[in-house]
């Protein structure tokens, strides 16, 4: 495995989820579940607190989801200066459907007329890029201007 | 209950100039200036501290300031987790190993300085953000907080105004503070609805400052303390995280919240009183939404009444409700970190603030909100023990 990000670490945060970028930079969306009693692990971790299993699945999944919050950014920040011609971008952090409430962030792209909280979301995958600091992205889209509170 | 209520005090504070940033010079020189004040302030001669504890990524460590503290023995030093979370948490620490006779004379302390530090990422973040965050564009805490306010506004229906009146509180109150950054600015409504989007729904007077400076509280033994009548006692400073919260990326539950839940009850119920008798409160607030979160969290309003509570008449001394951050806090006063909340909620049982809310008795201060673990302290005067 060949994975661009790795040679862009990012070392912040618990460090579970190399599979999740690993899948990403292959084009697909996997988030984590326990492998022995099956539940929604997110943000990803090595042992599940549940039934102590050291085992994980990684299946398949959908980038559909509702939107929980948003914030609109107005300036870039020292580690987001590659994001500097795009400001104003918007944030959504979307609960993606059937993984009992994992929630993803990503940028929005497309109109934001219909943005809400409630707001459904379809994401795509884009490849590593300098303004994802090496590493694979999701990017969402509003579907639609219905909202499901 | 733990068996520290009461067991431990502060008798002495120390808190440099807010340098405005990279002109504070060494970090570890403005340490030693609160300091060697706050043992002064206590009339304990500095080399007599024999116990230093902090929180965050505070690199002004006990060892590297004995040879200029003339320190005798260094006993305990300990950093309480994490970021601003903890600050609260640090006199708990703090108080621990007073009352186990690891320490008598503890100093509980944070400096900062862009001269010689990286300042939020590193001093502040301590380099630990996520991949979640940094790909998708997030780096500073402030859109991390922006995405738990905006739960809060628009998913909860708590209305805008609060953070306003935060805001203003702070401003408003710095301007009886020379020493606050905020002084002579007055913050209008025209001129915060005028101000500039930071991260939506946060603007610019929404954001605390960034300052150059330290602050410090030394912490002798309740026994110790009866020679001081303005002591303040720690009744009870709780620090942690509840299952669902922590550094879950935005998975925390509920992501309005600034995380206080568990810890709030247990303040409550180790110092024995609740939020009715409070008289004044210091808020740690790296952004307005967040302290409405920790007030809500904390059971001083719930999120259906938080806008009849949090006004801007309700949040100032001397008369409000609740008067908060009477130095200016983090937002008006300066930004060591959030310490210099602690010095105020202390000068507030010693009648000495340049806001001072009358006859106050018990003194509230709330760590970093939204951290990935939190604290709270409660202090107050020999008679409320
Ligand atoms: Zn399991």
């Amino acid at each position: 495995m060949g994975s661009r990000f790795k040679q862009h670490r990012i070392s912040g945060g618990i460090g579970g989820d190399d599979r999740f970028w690993e899948a990403l930079e292959d084009g697909e969306l996997r988030l984590c579940r326990c492998g022995s009693c099956g539940a929604w692990q997110w943000p990803a971790h090595f042992r599940c607190g549940r039934c102590g299993s050291w085992e994980h699945d990684w299946p398949l999944v959908e980038p559909v989801g509702t939107v929980y919050s948003w914030t609109r950014t107005h300036m870039a920040f020292p580690r987001t200066t590659a994001r500097a011609e795009s400001v104003p971008y918007v944030v959504l952090l979307v609960e993606v459907d059937g993984t009992d409430g994992a929630r993803l962030h990503g940028v929005l792209e497309g109109p934001a007329d219909a943005l809400a909280i409630g707001a459904r979301v379809r994401g795509t995958i884009h490849p590593p890029a300098d303004e994802s600091l090496g590493y694979p992205s999701l990017r969402w889209a509003l579907e639609t201007a219905e909202v499901s509170r | 209950m733990t068996g520290l209520r009461g067991a431990a005090a502060v008798v002495g504070v120390g808190l440099t100039p807010h340098h405005r940033r990279s002109t504070g010079g060494p970090a570890l020189r403005l340490c030693l200036e609160a300091i060697v004040a706050a043992a002064e302030d206590a009339g304990i001669h500095p080399g007599d501290i024999d116990g230093f504890v902090s929180y965050g990524a505070e690199r002004s460590e006990g060892q590297k300031m004995m040879p200029a503290l003339g320190t005798k023995e260094l006993r305990f030093a300990g950093l309480a987790w994490s970021h601003g979370g903890g600050i609260p948490g640090a006199l708990n620490v703090a108080a621990s190993a007073i009352a186990t006779g690891q320490a008598e004379v503890v100093v509980v302390y944070r400096s900062l300085s862009e001269y010689d530090g990286r300042r939020l990422q590193l001093d502040v973040a301590q380099d630990d953000t996520a991949a979640q965050f940094l790909v998708n564009g997030l780096d500073a805490p402030v859109q991390l907080c922006a995405l738990g306010t905006m739960r809060l506004l628009e998913g909860e229906g708590v209305p805008a105004s609060t953070l306003r009146a935060m805001a203003q509180a702070s401003y408003h109150h710095a301007q009886r503070n020379p020493a606050a950054v905020g002084n002579g600015t007055v913050l209008s409504d025209a001129e915060y609805a005028r101000s500039r989007w930071i991260s939506e729904p946060y603007r610019l007077f929404d954001c605390s400052r960034e300052n150059d400076g330290a602050a410090a509280v030394v912490l002798v033994s309740a026994e110790r303390a009866r020679d001081y009548p303005d002591a303040a006692y720690l009744l009870s400073a709780p620090l942690g995280a509840a299952a669902g919260w922590g550094p879950l990326e935005g998975n925390q539950n509920p992501l309005w919240s600034a995380g206080f839940g568990a810890v709030a009850a247990r303040l409550w119920a180790e110092s024995g009183y609740r939020p009715e008798d409070v008289d004044v409160a210091q808020i740690y607030e790296n952004t307005t939404g967040m302290g409405v979160s920790a007030l809500i969290d904390h059971g001083f309003c719930s999120l259906e009444d938080a806008a009849e509570l949090i006004t801007f008449d309700n949040l100032i001394a001397p008369h409000g409700r609740l008067p908060i951050n009477t130095a200016g806090g983090n937002l008006a006063e300066g930004f060591i970190h959030g310490m210099g909340l602690v010095v105020e909620t202390v000068r507030q049982l010693r009648g000495t603030s340049v806001n001072q809310v009358p006859d106050a008795r018990l003194s509230l201060m709330t760590g970093g909100p939204g951290d990935a673990v939190v604290s709270s302290a409660l202090l107050g005067t020999r008679d409320t023990l």
